[in-house]
């Protein structure tokens, strides 16, 4: 055994950014989702939604890979502690991305036209929240290049900001979304007011665990 | 007379051996981050390697050959007046020779068992049996040995801190500058300075310490801070027209002038390196040829190490090197891609420092510890992705396993050849 070679762990890193790629194809697909579903067309939905899912499983796959290789003797440059954290709230967007695949398929729950607008506006929303954490994720390898200092580390508190905006954003169209829907609550029925709560719910989250993770990466750059 | 023409013989094929061992494997460890960054072609590497490695052994390689050949075992107890009488010196040259082939052997099951075991505490622990078996407790030097083992902890540790202040101030400086690129150009003659300074000042010293009556710690120093600015302007006058190509990114930047320096730590390493473990390799060879000089007929109490066992040694490693150690640079080289030329600078600059220190003071430190714990340091300091620390326990495992094993290897065999003289 060569204790230098030995010496040297998997950075968690290069993967971590590889990851959020992952979660990314599925957030993505949140879109076209929705779209189809408002439109009514059941085949295409779950088509997507069957998308979704294996996307999902593959960012799980990436997870449970980066989690084996991050055993307790490893120093990191950041603490153990917040990279797994991290790394459960940034899969938390796909599991959520899921959720919404999984509440559009299950009933064939109509929307009144003049909801369609408010809904495709929150969907937009959380899709530009979790975009502006797509791309800072996509710099991790580079912050760890800077070894977490530097002129590098103040570009990303600017970013992280940015979601944190954004979120806020989400939450409002969110809330206007789901007045909309209330307007017309006669015309939906019940049951399906209750999915479409559930369904805002969802959407609403991408963009909650957007924000907590990039908060995360702010507390590992905050220790520095 | 005869038996000592084949002790002498055998001596010089174990101590060309085991300098060869030495040139194959240990080697790979200064070069191999230098090729896996591209910084080095390998042909360049092996060429750079051999140079330094070779100089390290003859010109600082003489201290700690001391230490091994006649600091562990007091080998005035094997003088024709000791308890072995006429056959004492006899029996001193075949202990060597039998501590020589112990170390050998036992660095050959452990690294093929996957001990990651090191050659400096193989032959220490061997040396050490051949005392034991032949006089006991007071067979061995406590004080020296004592602070071998000192060193054996002291060495990584100092290495770590220095490489964690090392690579501390370059994200200091550098990376955590607003301009990089800027920030790079205007340190680098600085770093070049202090580098040529550290590896000039030991070797200045060794010089004058044989030859000045003036305290030539401080002549050393002069002369060493003396070259460090030349070098240094030198260096200014280079990197002054230093700049990125369009597109390049600034830590990228910062990387490839790294890169180049890093070729000079790596260099610091290998003559570093040769200085430290070329001992490992004619450290019972020196002491079986000062018995041999005075015809088996008494153990010279102070001699020096005759320059041509250096130049052996040397040459040894380098024949080691170019026969097997360029295939396990490229090896080191492929799997380490983690260390970046920053951290791998910091990292060498901590280690060969250490050693070379250790190497003056007459201390037989392990390279490759002292480098495990410089990159430590440097990970301490937040450069490096993932280390894996469970290597320490290894290490220290290996430690409490080799010299024990390998000092009962030696007093077996001893007590057994022995028998025949």
């Amino acid at each position: 055994m060569r204790p230098i070679i030995a010496l040297f762990g998997k950075s968690p890193f290069g993967p971590l950014a590889q990851h959020a790629e992952q979660v990314r194809a599925t957030v993505d697909l949140i879109h076209p989702l929705v779209e189809s579903f408002l439109a009514g067309d059941r085949d295409r939905t779950y088509e997507l939604y069957e998308q979704i899912s294996k996307l999902e499983h593959k960012a799980d796959i990436i997870k449970n890979d980066i989690r084996d290789h991050l055993p307790k003797s490893l120093l990191m440059p950041v603490d153990r502690g917040d990279v797994l954290t991290f790394l459960k709230e940034q899969d938390s967007l796909a599991d959520r991305a899921e959720d919404v695949g999984v509440l559009v398929t299950m009933r064939d729950t109509r929307a009144p036209d003049a909801m369609k607008d408010a809904v495709m506006s929150l969907v937009d929303a959380i899709l530009e929240a979790a975009t502006a954490w797509f791309r800072i994720a996509a710099e991790l390898p580079t912050l760890e290049g800077a070894s977490f200092a530097g002129p590098e580390v103040d570009r990303m508190m600017d970013q992280i900001k940015k979601v944190s905006n954004l979120e806020w954003e989400a939450d409002k169209r969110q809330a206007e979304a789901t007045r909309v829907m209330f307007e017309h609550e006669a015309e939906i029925g019940p049951v399906s007011v209750v999915l479409w709560m559930n369904i805002f719910r969802a959407l609403g989250s991408v963009a909650d665990h957007a924000e907590n993770t990039a908060d995360l990466l702010r507390v590992m750059l905050a220790k520095r | 007379m005869t038996v000592g023409l084949i002790i002498m013989a055998a001596v010089l094929i174990g101590g060309l051996y085991m300098a060869w061992g030495i040139g194959a494997n240990d080697v790979a460890n200064a070069m191999g981050t230098s090729v896996g960054s591209g910084a080095l072609t390998l042909l360049s590497a092996i060429i750079l390697a051999g140079v330094l490695e070779f100089a390290g052994s003859v010109l600082i390689g003489a201290s700690v050959t001391q230490t091994i050949s006649k600091g562990i075992v007091d080998t005035q107890l094997f003088d024709i007046t000791g308890r072995y009488g006429d056959r004492g010196p006899t029996i001193l040259a075949l202990g060597m020779l039998c501590a020589l082939v112990a170390a050998a052997a036992w660095l050959h099951i452990a690294t093929h068992i996957g001990l990651p075991v090191s050659t400096t505490h193989s032959i220490v622990g061997a040396v050490m049996g051949i005392g034991l078996v032949s006089f006991g407790i007071r067979g061995v030097d406590w004080g020296t040995m004592g602070g071998i083992v000192a060193s054996w902890v002291i060495s990584p540790v100092l290495g770590g801190i220095l490489a964690f202040v090392s690579f501390w101030a370059i994200r200091r400086y550098i990376l955590a500058s607003p301009d990089p690129v800027l920030a790079t150009v205007r340190t680098t003659p600085y770093i070049v300075a202090a580098v040529a300074a550290v590896m000039v000042l030991s070797f200045i010293y060794k010089v004058l310490k044989n030859r000045m009556d003036v305290p030539p710690i401080l002549l050393a120093l002069a002369v060493a801070i003396g070259v460090g600015v030349i070098v240094g302007i030198m260096t200014a006058a280079f990197t002054r027209s230093l700049a990125p190509p369009p597109g390049m990114k600034p830590y990228d930047f910062v990387e490839r002038v790294f890169a180049l320096l890093q070729i000079g730590t790596a260099c610091f390493v290998a003559f570093a390196h040769g200085a430290n473990d070329v001992a490992n390799a004619v450290g019972p060879v020196a002491a079986v040829v000062s018995i041999y000089q005075a015809g088996f007929a008494s153990v010279p109490a102070e001699v020096g190490v005759p320059l041509w066992v250096l130049v052996l040694g040397g040459a040894g490693i380098v024949v080691g090197l170019a026969t097997l150690g360029y295939r396990v640079i490229a090896t080191i080289g492929k799997e380490i891609t983690e260390i970046t030329p920053t951290r791998g600078f910091s990292a060498e600059f901590g280690a060969a420092t250490t050693v070379l220190l250790a190497s003056t003071l007459g201390l037989p430190v392990s390279t490759t510890h002292t480098l495990v714990g410089a990159v430590i340091g440097v990970g301490f300091a937040r450069g490096i992705g993932a280390l894996n620390l469970r290597i320490i326990r290894n290490i220290v495992n290996s430690w409490l396993a080799t010299v024990p094993v390998s000092a009962a290897a030696a007093a077996v065999l001893f007590a057994i050849a022995r028998l025949f003289v």
